[in-house]
């Protein structure tokens, strides 16, 4: 599938901001399911903004800025060609072995109710595959997917007791599950495009990945309730969301920052990129 | 030691009266784009052979006292891939007998002279699709050729020889840069030359992968500096190292500008990116992706995800082997999806 993306982060502040630094993780790489067409990261003020790669491999901007600033944005394009490999993670860019993937982290501790919910949903299955399918399967029955507005709250503990959380906690609960049984798990933050066989709006997405001997990386998408196909784009990989966050950033001055963020991911025509 | 012998040459009999897309506005033939992809291969390996013969003299102009180990005149015939016939035609291995092997040898299916004959006549087969400037290249050089055959050449003589047939092949490449339409025919004569240019870059690390290896390494022995720089005046990347990792001459990093440094435009992952991106533009004018698309995307996307010490760690030469082995199996899946 051929998946155009238009994300655009903007930013407007009250009181101007002297100066803004921040780390974008927006630009994907290429493995064997995906490849990049094209890719354009345009900020709407003069600044610095240098590529680079963090201790994962993911591809990350370092952008600053000199204010005053009373808005800017970050305009994303681009264009990307999918092919359904059904969630498996082959040729993608490993720098750290799988094995670092098994520390919790503060947004994947598991409270005990997860902890006996993720051993009775897996009971029934004998292997670590089918184990992670039983817990997806599970997770995407009993948990709901929420807009950003209706989120109650951060963190797989308590996204769990809520029942709800938006696909960054779903995939969150999905890794506590998976490393409380003893697996590698990784959070992939990226875009997924519009399908027919995907219950949740296309546009930025979040979901995980398992490593499991014999297979390597394998992602499930709890929100949607099937390992990724060809309408997910990964963009970053990390412990949790914070390692893949698309944007991180800090500022001077700047209060009363408004954040509005737009994202369109589409299938385009097959001549999209030739004009 | 893999298979030697060329990938690459050219299936005369291919390339039918098959039109490349279904699509009716596009109506090339596959001929007219075989030839195409074949006058630019030529023209490419024409330009290689040049160069390894120039580095090639450069190395065996030293002093014995540096400790040559006197093979370097069958290690160039190593890389020029065709060490076969010229046991058959030849046997010794010396300055006279390769030179004249690689340059002149009409038995030699990739000699310098049979290259610029066959990118003549493919280019002659299709002259209508290419621009003036490129038949002039071709035509001209031609010509000149019969007078620097008929010569009998001292070494001065000879390294004229090898720097006209560089002209020869930058002012074609440059001809077609400036002057030719930008469509399928102008991509096509670019996957020729890329895919030519990665096998030549691989086949020069796959000859001499054992100077880069760390256990041959003798601290300061001046036969490895030499050996190395050989290495990268080959693929004139000599200034380009320097300025890139500013530090003594290091096989890694030698091997790291040749094979994953996309800046440095005879790389392996600089040809790859051309390659996936011309045939990007293909399958989006045409309107169909195919396995040519999918290799090449693959190659290009463990290249970018791969670091120099993971490809040491796996064994150089068998990465390299590899990598020639894909390199014409990606020619064959482009023959097979648009030359015939």
């Amino acid at each position: 599938m051929r998946i155009s993306i238009s994300h655009t982060i903007s930013y407007a502040y009250a009181e101007p901001a002297r100066h803004i630094t921040q780390i974008l993780r927006l630009t994907p790489r290429d493995h064997d399911g995906q490849h990049v067409m094209a890719w354009r990261i345009e900020p709407t003020i003069d600044g610095r903004l240098q590529a680079g790669q963090d201790a994962y491999g993911n591809i990350i901007h370092r952008f600053s800025a000199d204010g005053p600033i009373t808005e800017m944005a970050i305009q994303v394009n681009g264009l990307i060609e999918t092919v359904d490999l059904a969630g498996v993670v082959r040729g993608a860019v490993e720098r750290v072995p799988p094995d670092v993937f098994r520390r919790d982290t503060m947004m994947t501790m598991p409270g005990s109710e997860l902890r006996s919910f993720v051993g009775a949903a897996t009971s029934g299955a004998d292997t670590p595959l089918g184990k992670m399918h039983a817990l997806m399967e599970a997770l995407h029955e009993t948990m709901t997917c929420v807009p950003a507005d209706q989120r109650t709250g951060i963190g797989a503990a308590a996204a769990f007791e809520a029942r709800a959380g938006i696909a960054q906690d779903l995939a969150h609960v999905f890794m506590a599950g998976a490393r409380h049984l003893g697996l590698p798990a990784r959070y992939v933050s990226g875009y997924v495009a519009h399908a027919a066989a995907l219950p949740q709006a296309a546009g930025a997405h979040a979901w995980a990945e398992i490593y499991l001997e014999n297979y390597g990386w394998i992602g499930f998408d709890c929100a949607n309730g099937l390992c990724p196909i060809d309408t997910h784009v990964r963009v970053a990989i990390g412990l949790d969301y914070g390692d893949a966050a698309p944007v991180r950033g800090a500022r001077k001055g700047g209060q009363g920052e408004n954040l509005a963020v737009r994202v369109t991911a589409t299938e385009a025509g097959a001549r999209a990129s030739n004009q | 030691m893999p298979d030697f012998s060329y990938g690459g040459t050219q299936d005369l009999a291919a390339g039918a009266q098959r039109l490349v897309s279904k699509r009716p506005d596009l109506t090339m033939l596959s001929r007219t784009a075989d030839s195409l992809y074949w006058v630019s291969r030529y023209v490419e390996r024409a330009e290689y052979l040049a160069r390894i013969l120039d580095a090639t003299t450069r190395l065996t102009n030293l002093p014995s006292a540096y400790g040559g180990a006197g093979t370097e005149w069958h290690s160039a015939v190593l890389t020029a891939g065709c060490e076969e016939a010229f046991a058959k035609a030849y046997g010794e291995a010396n300055e006279r007998n390769v030179c004249d092997f690689l340059s002149f040898s009409p038995d030699n299916p990739s000699s310098i002279r049979n290259c610029l004959a066959l990118a003549r006549s493919n280019a002659r087969a299709v002259r209508t699709a290419l621009t003036s400037e490129m038949w002039d290249a071709l035509n001209g050089a031609w010509l000149e050729l019969q007078r620097f055959e008929k010569k009998r050449m001292d070494r001065e003589e000879f390294a004229r020889f090898l720097d006209w047939v560089k002209n020869v092949s930058l002012v074609f490449d440059g001809s077609a840069y400036r002057t030719m339409l930008r469509d399928d025919g102008y991509w096509f004569s670019r996957l020729g030359v890329y895919i030519e240019r990665a096998d030549n870059t691989a086949r020069i690390l796959d000859v001499k992968y054992h100077v880069l290896l760390p256990d041959t390494e003798q601290v300061g022995g001046s036969l490895d500096y030499f050996q190395w720089t050989t290495v990268l005046r080959e693929v004139s990347a000599l200034t380009a190292y320097h300025w890139v990792y500013r530090e003594a001459v290091k096989p890694l990093l030698i091997a790291d500008l040749l094979i994953l440094n996309r800046r440095m435009p005879r790389s392996l992952a600089a040809c790859y990116e051309n390659i996936s991106r011309f045939l990007d533009l293909l399958g989006d004018a045409y309107g169909r992706q195919g396995p040519a698309q999918r290799q090449a995307r693959k190659t290009l996307a463990s290249l970018s995800n791969t670091q120099i010490e993971t490809i040491f760690e796996g064994g150089l030469h068998e990465f390299i082997s590899d990598f020639i082995t894909e390199n014409n199996r990606l020619g064959g899946t482009i023959i097979d999806q648009y030359l015939q």
